[in-house]
């Protein structure tokens, strides 16, 4: 039972098909004026049916004001990383530091491979994710003139160019599942970021919750460094309870509301591309989250 | 000798990422989008830095995307941007930024020599050579070609096993190469569109750009490649004086120039002062010399041609789509046709349109128009014509919301409509499909879902805007070109091309959507009851029924229908009686906007082959006909056959007051089957049934099938409509009305395919 105290985030999850080339950057402005705090991206660079994500990103952040744009998750086998973190860094300076940064060790090894993307092992992605993770912060330090050198097996740099820096402290995200994915996450992530489709049961959450805690632990970080991030599909009925999120707004209020009590998570993206939900979400479930939240948040502190 | 090749002059401005902040970036790009400018270049010349521990500057692709977000009309091209990465990633990545930005991109690449910053690490994955790009350009080139097989790449740089290709971009994305080393050359020479030669640096002197060309068009000629289909690009620092951009055009064959700037006064200047000026002087400059202008495509595109085209002669201005094209893949079928059409005309405003037909009329092939391209008679496609594609035109535009008046372009599709009208609460009726394009279904019909309640689609036509044979623009409504106004009412695609519908539409709130699924022993007696059942249930309920083919004996029946009602009871009422026809095995009862029923789509329709459908219309389902339809199903003749209410409302309006005239029939019938012979035989048997044919669900072409189209009097009417309007039967495609001897008329008429 923990809470690590972060604002709450409500954020959309969206599916970056091409098929109507303006469909995800219309939900993607369908987010904002939801009120939402973040619009996400699937990224699956192997799929012609899907834009590049990167690329719609930038659009898409061209085409918003006030909402943080993140992939969720980008992948990385398929996208270098010190060329990442200068587009991350880039898009982060050109929309006024609106700009996040899921990341992912990859999955889907035969269509990774298919694009031309090198193969690995699970357990070497996870090296390669943590050696990019390196590459990257490296990149966005621009405090020394020393030119950026990473040991490193897979993305090892001798010798690059740094910067651009970005315009905030960029959050990286882990898409995170298995014991040493969560154990990097600890040790150098900003976020984690998993989907409730992939944890079996609330237990779940909470054993890879203590992980992550144990490595931050660990590598000398207050588990409060990685805040927890949660992609949740659901829908809004007007019926009874039906099952996790499958009911009325109340009830999406007490559940997340439990997961931010009892388990700490503190960013909630919605799957779904369905324009009715944001709306719901932003208008309805996250002001009335916010308020149980802060309320308990008090009552804790008070009997501190 | 002149090298002018005769391609469009344009002016541009290069951004240069090593000089302008961010915030600075994106004002520049939007004035110089605002000012009119043809191009804007994200370049970034710390490339050329090799001082590593300098910053680097900002990532160009990333920067020309999110520019592309914040402009709406420049086209856009990165310039001398270093491929990282896998090449098959930028692929998509292109691709799509074009798709978004409805085709306004263009990409500008070289090569960047492995410095000692570590290029060549994976983490970057720079490929230092020109080899290397070759291998890129390739790559990104067929994963633009979306045919279905397989992109690979033999290495050394770019090892790609096999990729699935697409997505195809909204236009031939141009790859333009920078550098002046022989190895890049030749690859320019080889396989780019277009050189890029700078002048702003050590690279090129403004005052030798011809002898600088000398190089390249050996390496053309050396790969067999016509010079004159290398465009030539070129960066200066300042903006030049007139004579010599004018000179750098018709006599060194440049045709597109970007200054270098960080001024905005720069940008308007050259956008109102310097374009217009080098334009006029170019255009008269070409006609004194009798330079030959317009794009001419690569010789790769050209070998795809068809025969009878003058392609060079299409009407500077429109946008063409050959079969070589990367785009062609998606515009030459239909939903159930396959294609070959030899050009795609896509106009961009009822000018355009005009023009393209006059033009069109003067090539011997046959002609198509396409709005959506969904029209299962698959008319809008052809084998070696001409297609008039209309999906630019696809502004929907409320006209006056007192009266519930909307313009709709013939190139929307109904699931857009749907999703634009959906914030007034209105709703117009359409089909049962929101892929579907707005101009086909508007001049034969419009059988939707809101049919029992409101009728076609037709009955709420208000006013049309409509190009006529001879490429005249008319308004046509119940005061102006009455008849005209009567004939797009259901013969449309007989009697011009319409641009623009003025409809009257109707307040609709959420519906409710029933989706009924029932395993049906006796078909003919199912059929009977749904058939009383719909004639007799209030006007709110349209029902469509789809009977597939059977399977083990089995026959299963899908329902779909629409209760124009918010109400659950009310809805329940309509549905109950139909629960009990059969054996319920699925339903899905849904209170939703009518967007959820004919909702936004924007599928690609690329069918293969010849359909083979069958449609009709009739007044009831009698017991003789239910027979000999469950004896239809039965034979597995038939993998599709549907019934769709077209009674009530529709009945309302008087069989004179349209050229659609099946205003007594309750139903309307379509079937899908595999052998055009058999399915013939079949229908050709029950057509004592029928009162008339639906043209859009037709694929019958025999001349007989006229009649059943359009009954005597409608007919007699209509030839009349075709004399005055189309009197060379122009639009003979689509079952036309006209005499056989119409089609042997002068006027320059080619004959009939």
């Amino acid at each position: 039972m923990s809470d690590y105290g972060h604002d709450l985030l409500f954020g959309s999850f969206i599916t970056p098909t091409n098929a109507d080339p303006q469909g995800p950057v219309r939900l993607a402005v369908s987010s904002e004026a939801a009120g939402l705090d973040v619009v996400t991206f699937q990224d699956h660079p192997y799929q012609p049916r899907f834009h590049d994500t990167w690329s719609l990103m930038a659009y898409a952040a061209a085409r918003t004001e006030r909402i943080s744009l993140s992939g969720n998750v980008l992948n990385l086998p398929l996208r270098p990383p010190a060329v990442l973190a200068r587009a991350v860094a880039s898009l982060d300076l050109l929309s006024g530091g609106r700009v996040e940064l899921g990341l992912g060790a990859g999955a889907y090894w035969d269509a990774i491979e298919a694009m031309g993307g090198r193969r690995l092992t699970a357990g070497q992605a996870v090296t390669a994710l943590s050696e990019a993770i390196d590459v990257i912060r490296g990149v966005w330090d621009t405090s020394t003139r020393q030119p950026l050198k990473v040991e490193g097996t897979y993305y090892g740099v001798r010798g690059a160019k740094r910067g651009p820096a970005p315009a905030h402290p960029v959050g990286i995200w882990l898409g995170a599942y298995k014991p040493r994915m969560l154990a990097l996450t600890g040790q150098k992530a900003d976020g984690w970021l998993p989907s409730m489709g992939y944890l079996k049961s609330q237990q779940e959450l909470a054993d890879a919750n203590a992980r992550i805690d144990d490595a931050a632990a660990a590598a000398g970080r207050e588990p409060s460094a990685v805040r927890r991030l949660l992609n949740v599909g659901g829908s809004f009925t007007t019926g009874t309870n039906r099952g996790f999120l499958q009911g009325p707004v109340s009830q999406w209020v007490e559940q997340l509301g439990a997961l931010t009590l009892e388990h700490g998570f503190s960013g909630y993206i919605v799957m779904g591309d369905d324009e009715r939900s944001l709306r719901i979400l932003g208008g309805e479930v996250a002001p009335a989250v916010r308020a149980l939240v802060a309320e308990h948040r008090v009552a804790a502190a008070v009997t501190r | 000798m002149s090298r002018d090749h005769g391609h469009p002059v344009r002016l541009g401005v290069a951004l240069d990422l090593a000089q302008l902040p961010p915030h600075a970036l994106t004002g520049l790009a939007q004035v110089a989008d605002e000012a009119g400018l043809d191009l804007l270049a994200v370049t970034d010349s710390t490339h050329s830095i090799e001082q590593v521990s300098e910053p680097s500057g900002p990532d160009p692709w990333t920067t020309l995307a999110w520019v592309a977000g914040a402009t709406s009309r420049i086209t856009l091209t990165t310039h001398a941007l270093a491929p990282t990465g896998p090449a098959t990633v930028l692929a998509r990545a292109a691709a799509n930024l074009d798709l978004v930005t409805d085709g306004r991109l263009e990409l500008g690449l070289t090569v960047v020599p492995a410095a000692a910053d570590g290029t060549a690490s994976p983490a970057v994955g720079v490929h230092p050579d020109a080899g290397a790009l070759a291998e890129t350009i390739s790559i990104l080139r067929s994963m633009w070609t979306a045919d279905g097989e397989p992109v690979r790449g033999a290495g050394p740089a770019h090892r790609v096993p096999g990729a699935d290709p697409g997505p195809a971009p909204a236009h031939d994305v141009p790859i333009w190469l920078s550098g002046t080393d022989d190895t890049l050359l030749d690859v320019a020479g080889r396989s780019a569109d277009g050189w890029w030669m700078d002048a702003t640096a050590s690279g090129v002197d403004p005052s030798s750009v011809s002898s600088a060309q000398f190089r390249l068009d050996v390496a053309a000629r050396r790969a067999r490649r016509d010079p004159a289909e290398i465009r030539r690009l070129l960066t200066v620092a300042t903006i030049p004086a007139v004579p010599d951009l004018v000179r750098w055009v018709v006599e060194d064959g440049v045709d597109t120039v970007v200054v270098a700037t960080t001024e905005p006064a720069d940008i308007r200047r050259l956008a109102s002062e310097v374009a217009p000026a080098v334009r006029d002087l170019v255009a008269a400059a070409r006609t004194a010399r009798g330079t030959r202008s317009g794009p001419s495509r690569p010789a790769r595109v050209r070998a795809a041609r068809r025969d009878g085209i003058d392609y060079d002669d299409v009407p500077a201005g429109l946008e063409t789509v050959e079969p070589g094209d990367a785009r062609y893949a998606g515009m030459r079928s239909t939903y159930l046709r396959g294609g070959r059409p030899g050009l795609v005309l896509l106009p961009r405003d009822t000018a355009q349109v005009a023009q393209a037909l006059i033009w069109a009329r003067t090539q011997p092939v046959p002609l198509a128009i396409r709005s959506g391209g969904h029209g299962i008679s698959g008319r809008s496609t052809n084998d070696g014509g001409i297609v008039v594609d209309l999906r630019h035109l696809d502004d929907i535009e409320v006209l006056d919301s007192a009266t519930r008046r909307v313009r709709i372009g013939a190139g929307a599709r109904w699931g857009g409509v749907a999703e634009a009208l959906e914030p007034y609460g209105w709703a117009l009726t359409s089909g049962d499909y929101g892929g579907v394009g707005v101009g086909g279904l508007a001049t034969a019909g419009g059988l939707g879902f809101l049919a029992r309640q409101h009728g076609l689609t037709i009955d709420h036509l208000r006013a049309a805007d409509v190009v006529l044979a001879d490429g005249t623009i008319v308004r046509a409504d119940e005061q102006h070109h009455p008849d005209l106004f009567w004939g797009i009412r259901g013969a449309g695609g007989n009697l011009g091309v319409v641009t623009a519908f003025e409809f009257e539409v109707d307040q609709v709130g959420d519906v409710g959507f029933a989706q009924l699924a029932f395993a049906v022993d006796d078909l003919a007696g199912y059929l009977q009851d749904f058939g009383a059942l719909v004639e007799a249930a209030p006007r709110d309920l349209t029902p469509f029924l789809i009977v597939g083919r059977p399977r083990g004996g089995r026959v299963m029946a899908q329902v779909m229908a629409v209760v124009n009602s918010d109400d659950p009871e009310t809805i329940l009422d309509r549905l109950q009686p139909f629960a009990r026809l059969a054996p319920l095995v699925q339903q899905s009862v849904q209170v939703m906007p009518y967007t959820g029923v004919v909702h936004r789509t924007d599928d690609v329709h690329d069918a293969q082959g010849e359909p083979v459908t069958r449609s009709a219309v009739l007044e009831h389902l009698t017991p003789q006909f239910a027979e000999d339809a469950e004896q239809l199903v039965r034979s597995g003749e038939v993998y599709f056959f549907q019934i769709r209410s077209a009674g009530a409302a529709v009945n309302d309006v008087p069989v004179d007051a349209t050229a659609y005239a099946h205003r007594t029939a309750n139903f309307q019938v379509v079937a899908l089957g595999a052998s055009r012979e058999r399915l013939d035989r079949s229908w050709d048997a029950m057509s004592h049934h029928y009162s008339g044919f639906y043209s859009s669900f037709e694929t019958d072409l025999r001349p007989e099938r006229l009649a059943d189209v359009f009954p005597d009097r409608t007919l007699t009417r209509l030839r009349a409509v075709k004399t005055t309007y189309d009197p060379d039967n122009v639009f003979r495609y689509n079952h036309s009305v006209a005499d056989a001897s119409a089609q042997a008329s002068p006027g320059g008429v080619p004959a009939a395919p």
